[in-house]
């Protein structure tokens, strides 16, 4: 059976400037919907500020400047972040990120995975409840934690603590995923489980890989981008 | 709904922002306002430069001036050897026990208020002045040794600053080529935390200039421009303190006002000064 | 040569070292062998019973109840004017000013940092005498002015600790909540002031400490050495730091002495705990806090 990919993103002659610098130089490029898109490219050439720009995170550098479109498909409607068609919260709540570094809130488990929904102004305690574990459920971490959701967040091990916040990520459904590197502060052990997991979420969400290791792209990514002398070329 | 409660939120801030800035701004102002008709009426440079003598209608601040810096220059040069020494041993020289036994005195230090400083130092130093070298012991010497005591953690905690805040790297490659802890400190850390280091040694100035109460309660307060260490004097600061007058008409009223004008100036110099400084600092890094 | 001045450096270094110690376990000594044996109920209610004296109902004559009472109420009443202005425009200048209007505000704050305390004391003096003449007769110097020029006092501090502790704050923790979908007041009330609370509070405490000490505004503001508990806002008070400095001059007696050694070791205590307290909440403190006069 074949299933037509549709673009989910399409990135169309973006430059970014950071000061006087110029960190990407006329982008095009299209994300397909449920699919993982990797991109790799020599540290510092902007991959992370590439990523920075679906979820307009590079709206809080200052001294940052942006032109060309983006264009993303949030259920049946397109959006450009660029130009911020619309507000922000709810764009960062469709498009979601993970950074590098784990980064739990200091507080428990539960308070960390119902407060995205706190921010989006949910009060039903037993629909948090719910999205808390199902999301936790897909992070294969409900069994691990559900005895002590209320301990601290910020005393599980590393790999615990990064799908804690991927689960964290999806207690929203975001429509579109951005990885930034998601597992290289981890072990080979933990990164696996995190492959496995973003793996697992093709069905529900784009995803956008920011990954420095090619065995890893290659085991999870439907496509790999290069990003280099500031353009982004598919490999 | 929540836009609007952020916009509430954030005009809230700046309504505040905007409040204590005229707040303080309305310290100047009033100052000069007040100040402003003595510039009038007597020639401008005769209230800096000229004597008091109320009976003669010579409201000069020279002695309050000359006091000033009387005390407050060599409490300030006795501060530096103390403080520097400090720091050397607390950034450097001293063991790990002792470098926190120490840090943690100092900023004990600074939490001891100026009003015990001065009481003590009635009861402990006079009666040591007085019987070493004679006279009332209220003088500027008991001041000077009081207020270099006052002003020492400020010093050592920024010049401990600036030593710790040396590149780690440098002390170590200095380290492989056979330097001593003394040698690291002189010739790798010292050069380099020399900024910082002046810009503590201005801060303490400036406190050790605008302090009223040591010297209200150690020096005597005679207004007189003092020409010993064993003489009393009167700084800007204690002339303020003893206004006894609450006629805004009179002279001797508005005198007080270009003490605090000559306070503020004293001390902005110093801060603005310390600002370059910090800059220059980060421009050559 | 060189070796003779390194070792030169090192035996100056330390002599210096000793004498600062030397100088402080000799004032702390001192403090400690006069001030202590006078400590008790005596020197705080005199003669009166201090349940009485609690509920007010007895006056104390001749105890430093009234000036711990006045030092409390002036404390109390500089932090409730100071600490929310100050910590809300601190989260504007840190959250939502331009880099011009921070590096001007920076720039401003400190330089109020650095104005000597007796300045802002005559301020307050000549804010009271400028109301007496021109509004009510009724206002002189008083709780109220003294505690409003005290609150101008730590001001700047709060201001400044405020917006340091959320300026030094990661980008990581910032963009935590952001991704997470958190509009910026959400992610200042969620995020940023938790994770910068204790150089936040450690700023008010060091306030807190100044207020309680500061006698040059006091001095200048209302404070008398007889008023008894303060009735009103417009009354005059007596407090703690003053009464030092009034017995270390015009003291009668070796018992009223005695008292002004066990009020500076109650002083003293309080201030230090409290300076202390701020350090062990936030160990790198912006020494700009300590620079005043």
């Amino acid at each position: 059976m074949l299933i037509k990919t549709k673009d989910k993103i399409i990135v169309n002659g973006v430059s970014f400037f950071y000061g006087r610098n110029q960190v990407l130089d006329n982008i095009h490029a299209s994300f397909a919907e449920g699919a993982i898109t990797a991109i790799t490219g020599p540290s510092g050439q902007g991959k992370s500020t590439l990523l920075g720009l679906f979820n307009c995170m590079w709206d809080e550098i200052p001294g940052a400047r942006c032109t060309g479109t983006i264009r993303i498909r949030l259920g049946d409607m397109w959006v450009s972040p660029l130009k911020k068609d619309i507000p922000m919260p709810l764009l960062r709540r469709k498009v979601a990120m993970i950074f590098q570094e784990p980064n739990p809130l200091p507080m428990s488990i539960a308070g960390n995975m119902a407060f995205p929904l706190k921010l989006a102004g949910v009060r039903d305690k037993s629909f948090i409840e719910e999205k808390v574990q199902k999301a936790l459920a897909q992070a294969f971490l409900w069994e691990e934690v559900k005895d002590r959701l209320e301990k601290s967040a910020l005393d599980l091990s590393g790999g615990q603590k990064q799908r804690l916040c991927i689960a964290r990520a999806l207690v929203l459904e975001p429509e579109v995923l951005l990885c930034d590197e998601p597992t290289s502060s981890l072990d080979k052990k933990a990164a696996g489980i995190i492959e496995d997991f973003l793996v697992s979420l093709k069905a529900k969400c784009t995803l956008l890989v920011v990954s420095h290791y090619m065995d890893q792209m290659r085991r999870i990514a439907d496509k790999v981008m290069l990003l280099q002398d500031q353009g982004l070329s598919q490999i | 709904m929540i836009f609007s409660r952020e916009t509430i939120a954030k005009n809230v801030f700046l309504f505040c922002t905007l409040a204590s800035t005229v707040t303080i701004s309305s310290i100047l102002l009033f100052m000069i306002a007040l100040g402003l008709p003595l510039f009038q009426e007597s020639s401008f440079l005769s209230i800096w430069t000229g004597p008091w003598d109320p009976y003669q209608g010579l409201y000069g601040i020279r002695p309050m001036i000359s006091g000033t810096l009387w005390i407050a220059l060599p409490a300030t040069a006795l501060s530096l050897p103390l403080s520097l020494g400090t720091s050397f041993v607390i950034t450097s020289l001293g063991g790990r026990e002792l470098r926190r036994m120490l840090g943690a005195l100092v900023r004990f230090m600074t939490g001891i208020p100026t009003v015990i400083y001065g009481f003590v130092g009635i009861f402990l130093l006079m009666p040591l002045i007085r019987e070493g070298f004679g006279g009332a012991g209220m003088c500027v010497l008991a001041a000077v040794i009081v207020l270099a005591i006052l002003i020492s953690p400020t010093m050592i905690l920024f010049f401990s600053d600036s030593l710790l805040s040396v590149d780690p790297g440098d002390v170590q490659a200095a380290k492989a080529l056979g330097a001593d802890r003394a040698q690291r400190l002189l010739y790798i850390i010292m050069p380099k935390a020399l900024n910082g280091m002046i810009s503590g040694f201005i801060l303490a100035l400036g406190r050790a200039l605008g302090d009223t109460l040591i010297s209200l309660m150690l020096a005597g307060n005679a207004i007189r421009a003092p020409r010993g260490f064993l003489e009393p004097a009167r700084t800007l600061t204690a002339h303020i303190a003893l206004v006894n007058a609450a006629d805004f008409n009179s002279l001797e009223f508005r005198s007080i006002f270009t003490c605090g004008i000559a306070l503020y100036l004293f001390t902005t110099t110093a801060v603005i000064a310390v600002r370059f400084i910090g800059r220059k600092k980060s421009v050559m890094q | 040569m060189q070796g003779f001045a390194e070792k030169a450096v090192v035996v100056f270094s330390w002599i210096m070292t000793i004498l600062l110690c030397l100088f402080v376990f000799l004032f702390i000594g001192y403090l400690l062998i006069q001030g202590l044996p006078s400590l008790g109920r005596e020197l705080i209610f005199g003669q009166a019973d201090p349940l009485q004296a609690l509920l007010g109902r007895a006056r104390v004559f001749d105890g430093i109840f009234p000036a711990i009472v006045g030092t409390l109420c002036l404390v109390e009443l500089s932090a409730t004017l100071a600490v929310p202005v100050g910590v809300c425009s601190g989260i504007y200048l840190a959250e939502y000013a331009g880099p011009g209007m921070k590096k001007l505000s920076g720039m401003f704050f400190d330089i109020l940092a650095g104005i000597p305390s007796i300045v802002i004391g005559l301020f307050g003096f000549s804010l009271a005498v400028f109301l007496h003449n021109h509004f009510d007769d009724r206002i002189g110097p008083c709780l109220l002015i003294s505690s409003l020029s005290l609150a101008i006092l730590v001001l700047p501090y709060i201001v400044r600790s405020t917006q340091i502790s959320l300026e030094e704050l990661s980008p990581g923790i910032r963009r935590t909540g952001l991704a997470l979908g958190a509009n910026k007041l959400q992610n200042i009330t969620y995020v940023l002031i938790p994770n910068a609370l204790s150089g936040i509070s450690s700023g008010i405490i060091l306030a807190v400490g100044r207020c309680a000490e500061d006698t040059a505004v006091m001095l200048l503001t209302g404070v008398v050495a007889t008023a008894g508990v303060p009735s009103s806002l417009l009354s005059q008070y007596e407090a703690l730091p003053f009464y030092i400095y009034y017995i270390s001059n015009q003291y009668t007696n070796p018992e009223e002495l005695a008292g002004g050694y066990g009020a500076s070791l109650i002083l003293l205590g309080v201030c230090a705990f409290l300076f202390m307290l701020a350090y062990g909440m936030k160990k790198h403190l912006s020494y700009w806090t300590l620079y005043r006069a």
